[in-house]
């Protein structure tokens, strides 16, 4: 019986080629530009290698100051966090890095560009690299200032042509490096972990920065376990109320609060209160879902109509059908399975289509590093949603008009 | 005969509603992204105020802030060495200092208050007297910083023709000096301090500092200068250079390595103009091109649902127009009926998305987001108004032609 029914199905769906051409470009183009966007949002904020205890992980990624008339927003200083970020509570460990720099290297007359951060060890064991030669620089390294480096795969390819690079040396900005580790490249989307060449940040060319409140510092702290990191965002928003703010004339107080990655997200969209040391997650969330609702709105009331024209022009098949004797719950069964079938099909195109939108992303560049792969749950999501849509406006009109006296259904109804 | 239009309407109207839906929503994402599109446009055919060519930015990373005097004393002597070492070499033709340039991601913000609580917004920049010949800003009335400036006892400030014309009006706006209050949401200020006097000595055609695309604003320069008598004054963040007209790119190794010798603790970062001026293109291209792909597909989705339904609704409509046709309608006013259906329809989701989209400038946006001229707002609209009109009656076109194929005698017992 349900091989009668694809067939049927397939045969239907092929007689009225073009509609069903509109349904399954509806489909597969909806599920297309959802993965894509879920796919950028997982590699953002999803946990995976390099971040494996992303979950309890939290960042101070901006500080703001702010007086009664003027507002100072940047990252922390080094020394925010070296004077009142250590010991917190309920804090494993806890790093502290500096915004990655362009840094140019000149290489037999050839330029390189870089991204060069400095940190401290602390980073190597928060995070968790996948180290192809070599590891980490360790608490000597940093506390005696050496000239160590670990690079990614790609600084390994453009300054040393793939060949080992451990042991050797690396210029950058005039100062010259000894690698001690390579590492898979990390996606840019990642912020914290991502580099193309990461240092002991005691190699700074000046100390300056450790006299700063507000510079291009973050801290990264790894909370013993999640309870206890609410405990740490508010043990460190009251001990910043004892902050020495330069300029104390212009700013009074200070908001840098340790939080997830999302939260820290959220807090720098435009819609973000940045002077509310409390998440702004619900406001950021309850856009993105409006803005996800209307894109998905169009595609919907397409298939929608599609459908019920679909139906309306079936209303004489669906008439000699039951004045041959079928019943009302056959004639469902039969709309039920052309109607998953489609939404299976479109589904298939859409999720060849999100592959191949993947790669080409990754290929061009746009992102560096990216790692894009299908999340299979938004995927399955979307395809639930397709399939719903398409029953109510696929089977339920069917439904309907099977209930119909036959005579009414030949003539196409008596709804008009 | 459109009443009676609107009652066949009416009649099928569940299937109708869905259709306005679609329309609907397909007007508001096109006036989005057409909204976008003329903006820019129109961007782009706005003088830009400066030209590129063999410019390079060196952004200088001096690793130390500067706001203990002795420490600023020390940076200011390594910039005029810095800039004596620069122009010595034969390959580079001109050289200034400036907080911010063409194309770079720094932008400085300030406002001036007029008598009367009038508050403007403007671009502040602050620039050595080569930045006029470097960057070929045209100059419209006045003179450009010069050594005349010298000692000056007030600050002597260069502005683009727009914030000329909202401070000073129509009238001459050199040699006037700018008559701020001050503003009241300010502290007190120190008794010592003595106020800063304006005094305008040129106005340039404009400096759009973020390129091609970016909206034209108020813009105002002062002048920098690396002279131990103005100790407060601040230091270039950025050296700009021209070359001579044939010097390959490697030369930049040299020039770093030149730079460095001079200022060993310093940081320097090195690009071309015209590599910024790609970069931020892009910047402004890329969402653009991203949200225009989307909407492209929708509005292709939303044409092909259109077509389809309309088409639909004609073949089971078949038998009524025969009956039209039998009672004596050509062929040309059972396609009007068609399409003016579509039309009735059409308007009437229109006149819902003219609704909603006319709240817009109503609503409390932020600053930034207020940019957009009245002009292009209207146009905006009355193109994607235009676009919808076109692409429902297109979608209807077809149909209306199904139509009237069929002779009345077979319509009429069409099944």
């Amino acid at each position: 019986m349900l091989k009668h029914y694809l067939t049927l199905a397939l045969k239907v769906l092929w007689r009225r080629r073009f509609f069903t051409f509109i349904s399954l470009f509806g489909i597969s183009f909806t599920l297309l530009v959802l993965t894509v966007v879920a796919a950028l949002f997982e590699n953002a904020f999803g946990p995976g290698a390099p971040e494996p205890r992303l979950n309890r992980t939290l960042f101070v990624d901006r500080a703001v100051m702010y007086g009664p008339h003027s507002t100072w927003s940047s990252s922390g200083g080094f020394k925010l966090f070296d004077k009142y970020a250590r010991n917190l509570p309920g804090v494993e460990r806890l790093s502290l890095y500096e915004d990655e720099r362009t840094v140019q290297s000149f290489l037999e007359g050839r330029k390189i560009k870089s991204l060069l951060k400095r940190t401290d060890d602390e980073f190597w064991r928060i995070l968790g690299f996948t180290f192809l030669e070599g590891g980490p620089f360790g608490t000597d390294d940093v506390s005696q200032a050496r000239f160590v480096a670990v690079i990614n795969a790609t600084t390994r390819q453009r300054f040393f042509d793939g060949r080992q690079a451990l042991g050797q040396a690396l210029d950058a900005d005039g100062q010259r490096f000894r690698v001690v580790g390579v590492v898979e490249d990390v996606s840019e989307l990642r912020g914290a972990p991502f580099a193309d060449i990461w240092v002991p940040y005691t190699t700074a060319k000046t100390d300056a920065y450790r006299r700063e409140v507000m510079g291009d510092w973050h801290a990264m702290a790894l909370a013993r376990d999640k309870p206890a990191m609410p405990a740490i965002h508010d043990e460190f928003n009251s001990r910043l109320l004892r902050v020495e703010l330069p300029d104390p004339k212009s700013y009074q107080a200070i908001v840098a609060p340790f939080e997830t990655k999302f939260q820290g997200f959220a807090r720098n969209m435009p819609t973000g209160d940045r002077k509310d040391p409390e998440s702004q997650v619900s406001k950021v969330i309850g856009g993105l879902v409006a803005l996800g609702l209307l894109f998905v709105l169009i595609p919907t009331v397409n298939l929608v109509n599609i459908n019920i024209s679909r139906i309306m022009e079936r209303a004489s098949e669906i008439g000699v059908r039951k004045a041959f004797g079928a019943s009302a719950r056959t004639l469902v069964g039969q709309f039920l399975i052309e109607n998953i079938l489609l939404t299976l099909v479109g589904g298939l195109i859409g999720f060849a289509l999100s592959v191949l939108a993947l790669h080409g992303l990754r290929r061009s560049g746009i992102v560096s590093y990216a790692q894009l792969t299908v999340n299979l749950r938004v995927f399955g999501w979307g395809v639930l949603l397709a399939t719903a849509f398409g029953l109510i406006s696929g089977v339920y009109p069917a439904w309907r008009m099977s209930r119909l006296n036959p005579v009414d259904a030949l003539k196409g109804g008596v709804s008009r | 005969m459109t009443r009676h239009l609107l009652r066949l309407i009416w009649n099928r109207k569940r299937q109708n509603f869905l259709l306005t839906v679609e329309i609907f929503f397909a007007f508001l994402t096109l006036f989005g992204v057409v909204l976008f599109a003329v903006h820019y446009a129109n961007n782009a055919r706005q003088p830009l105020g400066f030209t590129v060519d063999r410019q390079w930015s060196i952004s200088v990373d001096r690793k130390e802030p500067d706001q203990d005097p002795a420490v600023k004393s020390r940076h200011r002597e390594t910039y005029r060495q810095l800039l004596i070492a620069l122009r010595e070499m034969p390959e580079i033709e001109v050289v200034a200092g400036a907080f911010t340039g063409p194309y770079a991601n720094s932008n400085w913000g300030s406002s001036v208050q007029l008598p009367g609580g009038h508050e403007i917004d403007h671009g502040v920049n602050s620039v050595t007297d080569d930045y006029l010949e470097l960057f070929h800003i045209p100059l419209v009335a006045g003179r450009w910083f010069s050594r005349e400036d010298d000692g000056a006892a007030w600050k002597p400030v260069v502005l683009n023709r727009r914030l000329a014309r909202e401070i000073f009006g129509d009238g001459n706006p050199v040699g006037q000096i700018v008559k701020e209050e001050r503003n009241p949401n300010l502290p007190p200020a120190d008794s010592n301090e003595k106020p800063e006097v304006k005094r305008v000595i040129g106005v340039v055609e404009d400096f759009r500092q973020n390129g091609e695309l970016s909206t034209a604003g108020n813009y105002l320069f002062y002048r920098m200068t690396l002279d131990d008598a103005e100790p407060k004054a601040g230091l270039p963040d950025r050296l700009f250079v021209r070359l001579r007209p044939g010097t390959p790119a490697a030369f930049e190794e040299a020039l770093v390595k030149r730079a460095m010798a001079v200022a060993t603790a310093w940081s320097f970062e090195v690009q071309t103009l015209d590599g910024m001026r790609q970069d931020k293109l892009r910047q402004y291209e890329l969402p653009l091109a991203a949200v225009g792909t989307i909407a492209a597909f929708l509005l292709l989705m939303v044409a092909l649902g259109l077509t389809g339904v309309v088409w639909q609704s004609v073949t089971l409509r078949i038998r009524e127009f025969g009956l039209r046709r039998a009672k004596g309608a050509t062929i040309a006013n059972v396609r009007t009926q068609v399409l003016v259906e579509m039309i009735i329809m059409t308007s009437i989701a229109l006149a819902a998305g003219l609704l909603l989209v006319a709240q817009l400038p109503l609503l409390p946006l932020p600053r930034d987001l207020r940019v957009v001229p009245g002009a292009v707002f209207l146009a905006s609209i009355a193109i994607a108004v235009a676009a919808i009109y076109l692409l429902t009656l297109g979608c209807g076109w077809y149909p209306s032609r199904l139509a009237t194929k069929i002779q009345p005698a077979e319509a009429l017992h069409y099944e």
